[in-house]
């Protein structure tokens, strides 16, 4: 049954290789574009991308056994893995806010990861899970919401967008992306946020947050949010919660990236340093009191651990 | 008690680990790629001299590291890829795409990746000196710095310490210099190659250093004490590269 | 995950002119997850000896005790201080007793001890969690970030560095080496020790 769905289906990652060999073998059919560099792997002009599968009998099995650091840490090929990504909606837009942490294993390979993927002016996605998985699929939409403003004459929707993301992620289900984005931008219905990953799902909402710091962005999240928040409230919230996760999950840190998509379309707000955050606070900005984030410094000279100088002495 | 073994499957293991250790510093008009020559196979040394940078342009040199064979053979298939560019266009692809296309080049590997970090370095079309670094399959970010391979835990801790001058405060009424001179960089280079072959067995041999210059670049004035040099440049757009070769221990 | 990832932390010891100096982090995490930022891995063991102990936490406290118990029957018995050397030999045969079912820890030893002549002599050793002891010249290492302390003492350490300069010295190198480690950070101790005296300092360190 699932072969005769394999051999008939137009959507399926086999199906696509198969139209790219197709088009591959009708090399006499030259046109002017096609020639010159726009040979070889991942070339548009060719229709879709095809990929290199190894001959085994199970692709998925090889390539987790190989590449895959969940079931083994040993392995050899590691993935540089995203972290801890926010975005929600409210009646100001939408505020997206990311760490820039990316580990593999437990070494820190870098701490200037940029985790908002800028789609086009007004669309942002944001990385979580495999970063590679998310910056060139999410590169690919782009391609795609230009094709479709050209063809028809529109911006896309938020909507149209994320399903664009996920269909082509399911046709790749089973085969080992690991894909955790927010698709966020402001359509004529308004401000949008949806939740695609490479499971397949994609949901529509207020407010997410994805990645292994989630659980501590999502603390700091629930109880502060609110749809009528203002538009510095809102931002200090986002910057709040990924300070959260930043400080206490060991694969989130560094900085913080915050934007804010308004309905002429996204703008950057600031790289906020979260170790400067637990110390300093965030600085001069609206919205913030300038106090800084970290527990130990607000409750200095509250508690019997560090109780004040006086009652020290006495 | 009787055990009862599992079924065992055997099956060509299409991987190997060659060692090494690349890395890549960024200046103003300049840009340095170096890599040790040791090429190992778990307690083995299968060669004191195999190349692990190339030169791919005037403007970019790609360092890669990992799984030599996949590595020898992504740096063919990206020349190949430069070389139809140039027939097509009738210039040198600039930095910043050919990063791009090393994206798409891993990517398309994605379910049988090319076990290979590549760093690449060089000058991008507005003169100013750029590493881009990439993970085995395409996620990439532009960096002043970047140490990859055996001893990268090694080598990037002390590279944030001295280039970005992580953990350190400025003297009070200065700050810290955006970008460092030719010879403090190499310097900084030669010294991390000593400090990780004397950690890490999978270092030594033989360091091969690639220095790329902007067109005009004040920076190479830094090279005149600088013995054993040699140039590689092929065209007259105005930007060189040398290779500089320095010997590393090697037990 | 490894065992010895469970908790994180990481020592690191140095040798310098007529001194040594131990750090550590003061992390204690559950895998991902920071639970404190003032957990103790260096312990006084005598005015002149620390000891650092990075690896499962549990082990941390129950070692502690165990060598607590230890140094005093010693203390008791032979009427005198510990030396450092003998008490690295305790320390490693105290591990191998467990060669079969071993504790946690890559112990890191740091003191002063006291030549025929009178003099002083600065002494690091380190064990590997079965009791190998490693007698370096320049520095030790042990704990999650391990590599990455090796690589950035190996770039800055140099000879006959003074008290202040080597702590100038060590507190780069575990700041450093930290940021680089998930497992650990959330601050730092480096204690400086001298023929006179002992300094601790804590360390302003990354809090992510």
């Amino acid at each position: 049954m699932n072969s005769f769905a394999e051999r008939f289906s137009t959507t399926t990652a086999a199906s696509h290789m198969r139209n790219a060999q197709k088009l591959a073998e009708e090399d006499d059919e030259f046109d002017g574009t096609m020639w010159g560099s726009s040979a070889g792997f991942g070339s548009i002009a060719k229709g879709v991308p095809s990929f290199t599968v190894p001959a085994v009998a199970d692709p998925t099995a090889f390539l987790r056994l190989h590449t895959d650091d969940h079931a083994d840490p040993s392995c050899r090929i590691k993935i540089q893995h995203g972290t801890t990504t926010l975005a929600f909606r409210f009646q100001g837009g939408v505020i997206v806010a990311v760490d820039s942490r990316a580990t593999a294993g437990s070494y820190i390979a870098s701490g200037t990861v940029k985790k908002v993927i800028e789609i086009n002016p007004y669309l942002l996605g944001t990385m979580a899970g495999g970063a590679a998985d998310c910056q060139y699929w999410e590169t690919y939409l782009g391609m795609h919401c230009r094709l479709h403003e050209l063809r028809n004459r529109e911006r896309i929707s938020v909507s149209a967008a994320s399903k664009y993301l996920s269909n082509l992620v399911y046709s790749y289900k089973g085969m080992g992306l690991s894909m955790g984005t927010m698709i966020c931008g402001w359509d004529k219905t308004g401000p949008a946020v949806f939740y695609v990953d490479s499971d397949g799902t994609r949901l529509k909402g207020d407010l997410f947050s994805v990645g292994s710091g989630s659980t501590f962005a999502y603390g700091v999240l629930d109880q502060g949010y609110r749809w009528d928040l203002t538009d510095e409230e809102a931002q200090e919230l986002g910057r709040r919660s990924i300070y959260a996760a930043g400080h206490r999950d060991a694969f989130s840190g560094n900085s913080c990236n915050l934007y804010h998509v308004k309905e002429d379309g996204w703008k950057f707000i600031g790289n906020y340093d979260i170790s400067k955050l637990h110390y300093d606070g965030p600085g001069n900005v609206p919205g913030s009191d300038g106090r800084p984030y970290g527990y130990d410094i607000r409750v200095e000279g509250l508690s019997s651990t560090n109780a004040p100088e006086v009652a020290a002495a006495a | 008690m009787p055990s009862i073994e599992q079924p065992q499957q055997r099956q060509f293991n299409p991987y190997s680990e060659n060692g090494g250790t690349i890395l890549a510093i960024a200046g103003a008009d300049f840009s340095v790629i170096a890599g040790d020559t040791r090429q190992s196979e778990g307690y083995s040394i299968q060669t004191r001299y195999a190349p692990k940078v190339f030169r791919l342009t005037d403007r970019a040199v790609l360092a890669v590291n990992g799984f030599a064979a996949d590595g020898n053979m992504f740096v063919k298939k990206v020349r190949q890829r430069l070389e139809w560019y140039r027939h097509a266009h009738a210039k040198d692809m600039p930095l910043r795409a050919i990063a791009r296309l090393i994206q798409t080049m891993l990517y398309a590997r994605r379910f049988f990746p090319f076990y290979v970090y590549n760093i690449l370095g060089g000058i991008e079309e507005d003169g100013t000196g750029a590493v881009y670094s990439f993970d085995p399959v395409g996620s990439y970010e532009r960096e002043a710095c970047r140490a990859a391979g055996a001893a990268q835990s090694l080598v990037q801790p002390f590279l944030d310490n001295q280039i970005y001058f992580k953990n350190q405060l400025p003297a009070p009424g200065t700050s810290h210099p955006a970008h460092l001179p030719l010879s403090t960089v190499l310097s900084l280079v030669i010294d991390s190659f000593t400090s990780a072959t004397e950690r890490h067995i999978e270092v030594g041999d033989g360091l091969e250093i690639y220095i790329v210059f902007s067109k005009g670049s004040t920076s190479l004035q830094g090279l005149a004490s600088v013995r054993g040099l040699q140039e590689v440049t092929t065209t007259d757009d105005g930007e060189r590269v040398f290779v500089i070769r320095r010997e590393l221990k090697k037990d | 995950m490894s065992i010895m990832e469970y908790n994180g932390g990481s020592v690191v010891a140095m040798v310098g002119k007529d001194c040594v100096a131990i750090a550590s982090d003061l992390r204690l995490g559950n895998q991902a997850l920071g639970i404190s930022s003032n957990f103790q891995k260096i312990f006084p063991v005598t005015d002149r000896i620390y000891l650092g102990l990075p690896g499962l936490a549990t082990d941390v406290t129950t070692l502690r005790e165990r060598f607590r118990f230890r140094v005093n029957m010693y203390t008791i018995k032979e009427e005198r201080e510990i030396e450092p050397e003998t008490f690295a030999h305790l320390v490693s045969s105290t591990l191998y007793e467990h060669r079969f079912g071993p504790y946690f820890i890559e112990p890191v030893i740091a003191g002063i001890s006291k030549t025929p002549s009178g003099g002083v002599k600065p002494f690091i050793a380190a064990t590997d969690l079965i009791g190998c002891l490693n007698f370096a010249k320049d520095f030790v290492v042990a704990g999650t970030a391990s590599s990455k302390l090796f690589g950035v003492a190996e770039g800055l350490w140099e000879p006959d560095l003074e008290p202040e300069d080597l702590f100038e010295t060590i507190s780069q190198t575990l700041l450093n080496a930290v940021d680089r480690d998930a497992y650990s950070g959330w601050g730092g101790i480096v204690h400086v020790i001298t023929k006179d005296k002992v300094v601790t300092r804590t360390l302003k360190g990354r809090m992510d």
